[in-house]
């Protein structure tokens, strides 16, 4: 760093009464990761203790789940499983489930088992909803049905469109950003196709356009680049935020060269 | 390049080292005084007939006072706060300084250059450079701009001494006051001086009223001497100017309040016996605070406030010597920190407050050595050498800055730049009183931070938002001047032309794969390096004293600019010229006529959407007279501007505004 020894010596031998702290590098906060408690109860086998963690409530669209495994006599926690998830709603004349991902490795990490599901609706006087984890550990294969509530989150996470191609309900949910910032944000969304009231599978042969928008002000961002799918059905890509305040991000969701259909989501910050 | 020192070496080693000083004026530097050091009677010289023509209406601010500058013009988008340019150069392009202190504007949107902070009360002389003097101010294509403060002064004996004035202006409701007091001891000396303006919307020529034109500034400038030793004199300085509901017709948007606080310390030694006949040692900071915002403007679909910062402190260190005889020599060395910022805050109905910043927080070090010689070869020829080596480095400090610059891909935003300048002038009485001098040279500018960090900045001068681009290269200028003058008692005439070639001239490209961010914007423009833009023009200037009491000074300028594609540049100012006839009726009286002359300009550049502008022909009365009394002298001024109600505006004047129609002012004032 010589070339800056001679800039720096000035800026020292200045006295720069005003500019208290102005070089200093911002240190990004460490994220801790504070999780919750939001459900929890015995398999049937009553052997196993079952416990959900989430970081909030849970919401309609994305949530990811934490298991926590506990043999039930010892009390001790039960580090390798292999652990499904299975959402069902409860409603007055039929039942239906939604889009979840189990957790990709046996192995807990620090204790817990990571995995999603993509709640459809709120919990309320429509009907309710359970989670249902099965458990397969140390040779043992159980489950447990844990009642679970969802709220309406404040802005929609998760949208629907019926797809001009093939004329199928496609769900889209919404993950990242979840801190947005002025500047270039990751984006992250998951895209299921709604084969029928029990299945969810992950799409992966749409492609997107990422349109994002300032209503307020009609302009949208420059150098976005379009989410591609990584894999489950995720799509990654970057939407740039040019100031805070209330935007728009449409996705134009297509199969081949056409355009299947249009969705959008609100980021407001 | 190691260290300053060495560079401040390379600048001297041409040099032979003689001793004897003889000070030498050179050709390419203008100056208006505007103090008096001591009440003279002598009316009858140079000098004082072009101080008399600068400073004809005594209620001017510093603005006007340099808009009579021939080399001078403003960009004006309101009544006050104009950007001032010299020649063909933009305002990017000068170097404008205070004093020698270097002071950044805190707008976006350019409205406080930094001669607002500045009231020709607390004005010694401005200085304005042309053809490698600037080089000793800084790194400027276009030449330099300094004021000089006014200072204090000492006195054998115990003196207190004041002046206060009160002045009127009828086209725009403007009125004046100004209080000025010198406290003089044998070893040190106060001066103290406040001005205070208030001017409402002005009248235009069609007497309709020209909203937004209105401002209100309180200025206070305060100045200690402090003899040390026989020789050596400690000086402070602090400066506090305010500004409120400064409106800006041109524009969408006014400011609020705009607050500069200015002060520096400095050692001076001047002795002739020395080696270094002068020495002078100065630090300085400033801060401004600007704030912009539309709460005047009716129906707005968008609220919005715009408030910047700019803080800067630094130093310089400057020597006078005389290597031979007929030599001087002076060489300074100087070094500044500034620090940006600069938000936009959007405000709708029932929505989140949409915040950006405009200036991402940034900081720019500057540095630079330079020296200047002068050399009497014989009776008859002159040599000047001017050279300065400019060193500086810009980045964005703050984590937001650097994420959104990001936007636009920059990953880097540190930049350093290295700008040399270095210029020939030779002088040499070619007949009788006829003196030609020649000068070439090079320099150049570093971009600006707008220029390189500006997110989004709006111009209302062609419609699109402007974004900054950190990779732009310097721009860099290779420039000839010619002036040729005549000089005798009764006549001075003095002609000058210059072109010079910019490469890289940093312009703004419009980019249509970006969306404007601001309503009703045309689009976005990214800056770049054009290869080259060609800026030439001339100016003539004449003082003829007809008799002991009447004297004409007139002044002739024009001005030409092109891009690489033989493009007209935009803000070019057409042929423009002045004359002033003044008459003295005995010693106490005097009655000036004056003409103002521009021609049209249809070379208005179409990528900037600029309009052509009609001719206009002004004409202009003023009046002084004054009356000495054992202790006091009495001053009345006044005069009629505008006589015949034009409606018109200059070429460089923003949006299609007209300019003041019919003023009358007066102004009087006391001193003792
Ligand atoms: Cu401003």
């Amino acid at each position: 760093m010589k070339k800056y020894n001679w800039l720096t010596l000035w800026a020292l031998a200045m006295i720069t009464f005003f500019s208290t702290g102005c070089d200093s590098e911002d240190v990004a906060p460490m994220p801790t990761i504070n999780y919750q408690k939001i459900a929890g109860g015995l398999t049937e086998t009553a052997d196993i203790k079952v416990e959900v963690y989430s970081t909030d409530k849970l919401f309609t669209g994305y949530n990811p789940l934490h298991i926590a495994l506990f043999d039930a006599a010892s009390g001790k926690q039960i580090e390798q499983a292999s652990i499904k998830l299975q959402p069902m709603m409860h409603m007055m004349d039929k039942q239906h489930a939604a889009p979840a991902e189990n957790p990709t490795t046996d192995r807990a990490v620090d204790g817990l088992f990571s995995g999603a599901v993509v709640f459809t609706m709120p919990s309320g006087d429509m009907g309710s909803w359970t989670l249902v984890v099965e458990v397969e550990a140390d040779g043992r294969k159980t489950k447990a049905t844990v009642p679970v509530t969802v709220v309406e989150s404040a802005t929609s996470r998760l949208k629907s469109f019926v797809s001009k191609t093939d004329g199928a309900k496609y769900l889209v949910a919404y993950l990242q950003p979840q801190q947005p910032k002025v500047g270039v944000n990751d984006l992250e969304v998951a895209v299921y196709r709604v084969n029928s009231m029990m299945d969810f599978p992950a799409d992966s042969k749409l492609t997107l356009e990422l349109n994002p928008e300032m209503p307020a002000m009609g302009h949208g961002s420059p150098n976005n680049v379009n989410p591609v799918h990584q894999s489950v059905g995720h799509y990654i890509g970057k939407v740039n935020f040019t100031m805070t305040g209330l935007w728009h991000l449409h996705l134009t969701l297509k199969d081949g060269a056409e355009e299947a259909g249009k969705v959008y989501f609100e980021v407001n910050f | 390049m190691k260290t300053p020192i060495l560079i401040g070496g390379f600048a001297l080693a041409v040099l032979p080292a003689w001793a004897q000083l003889q000070p030498i004026p050179a050709d390419s530097i203008r100056t208006i005084l505007l103090q008096e050091v001591a009440i003279s009677t002598k009316r009858h010289n140079h000098q004082q007939h072009l101080q008399e023509f600068y400073t004809a209406n005594k209620a001017a601010t510093t603005e006007e006072l340099l808009s009579r500058m021939p080399e001078v013009s403003f960009i004006r988008r309101g009544s006050y706060g104009m950007e001032p340019t010299i020649r063909a150069y933009s305002a990017s392009q000068v170097s404008v300084t205070l004093d020698g202190m270097r002071i950044q504007g805190a707008c976006t949107d350019k409205m406080d250059p930094a001669t607002i902070y500045i009231e020709p009360l607390n004005l010694q002389s401005i200085e304005v450079q042309t053809a490698g003097g600037s080089a000793m101010q800084g790194a400027a294509i276009g030449g330099s701009l300094n004021m000089k403060l006014a200072e204090a002064e000492l006195a054998d004996e115990p003196r207190l001494s004041g002046a206060v004035s009160t002045g009127y202006q009828s086209a725009a409701n403007a009125v004046l006051g100004g209080l000025r007091l010198n406290y003089a001891t044998p070893t040190w000396g106060l001066r103290a001086s406040g001005t205070y303006r208030n001017a409402q919307s002005y009248r235009n020529g069609n007497s309709e009223k020209v909203l937004y034109s209105q401002y209100e500034k309180a200025n206070i400038a305060i100045n200690g001497k402090y003899l040390l030793q026989e020789d050596l004199i400690l000086k402070a300085d602090f400066i506090a100017d305010d500004g409120w509901n400064i409106g800006f017709p041109a524009l969408p948007m006014d400011v609020g309040t705009a607050k500069a606080r200015i002060g520096s310390i400095s050692l001076v030694r001047e002795n002739e016996e020395k080696r270094w006949t002068r020495l002078e040692a100065r630090l300085y900071a400033n801060r401004i605070a600007h704030s912009m915002d539309d709460s005047a403007r009716p129906d707005l679909p968008v609220r919005m406030d715009m408030p910047g910062l700019s803080r800067t402190s630094g130093f310089y260190v400057e020597g006078t010597t005389a290597p031979g005889a007929n030599q001087q020599l002076s060489v300074r060395a100087d070094a500044s920190a500034s620090y940006l910022e600069a938000s936009m805050t959007m405000y709708q109905e029932g929505q989140a407050p949409m915040f950006m910043l405009t200036w991402p927080n940034n900081r720019q070090l500057q540095s630079g050595v330079a020296a200047q010689y002068s050399w009497q070869v014989n009776t008859k020829t002159q040599l000047q050498l001017n050279s300065r080596l400019n060193v500086s480095d810009f980045s964005v400090t703050s984590s937001e800055g650097r994420d959104q610059m990001a936007v636009f891909g920059s990953t880097g935003t540190e930049r350093q730049f290295v700008i040399p300048a270095a210029t020939v002038q030779l002088s040499r009485m070619v007949y009788k009183k006829l003196k030609a001098s020649i000068s070439g040279g090079i320099n150049g500018r570093t971009p600006t931070a707008s220029e390189l960090y500006g997110f989004y900045l709006f111009s209302q001068f062609d419609g699109y938002d402007y974004v900054g681009n950190p990779d732009l290269k310097p721009e860099r200028s290779m420039q000839g001047e010619f002036t040729l003058s005549w000089q005798e008692p009764r006549v001075r005439v003095q002609a000058t032309t210059y072109a010079s070639r910019v490469e890289n001239y940093i312009v703004g490209a419009h980019k249509p794969e970006l969306s404007a961010m601001t309503m009703g914007a045309r689009g976005v423009k990214v800056y770049y390096n054009a290869p080259y833009a060609l800026l030439m023009g001339a100016e003539a200037s004449a003082v003829y004293n007809i008799n002991g009491y009447t004297q004409l000074v007139s002044t002739l300028k024009y001005s030409y600019g092109r891009d690489a594609a033989g493009e007209p540049l935009p803000m070019i100012a057409p042929l423009r010229h002045v004359s002033s006839l003044r008459k003295y009726f005995g010693d106490n009286l005097w009655v000036q006529g004056e003409t103002e002359i521009a021609a049209a300009q249809h070379r208005n550049s179409e990528s900037f959407g600029e309009q052509p502008t009609d001719a206009f022909m002004l004409w202009h009365l003023r009046a002084g007279y004054q009356k000495e009394t054992a202790r006091k002298v009495w001053q009345l001024n006044a005069g009629v501007e505008n006589i015949f109600n034009v409606n018109y505006r200059e070429h460089l004047d923003w949006g299609q505004i007209t300019r003041p129609g019919r003023n009358m002012f007066v102004q009087l004032s006391m001193s003792f």
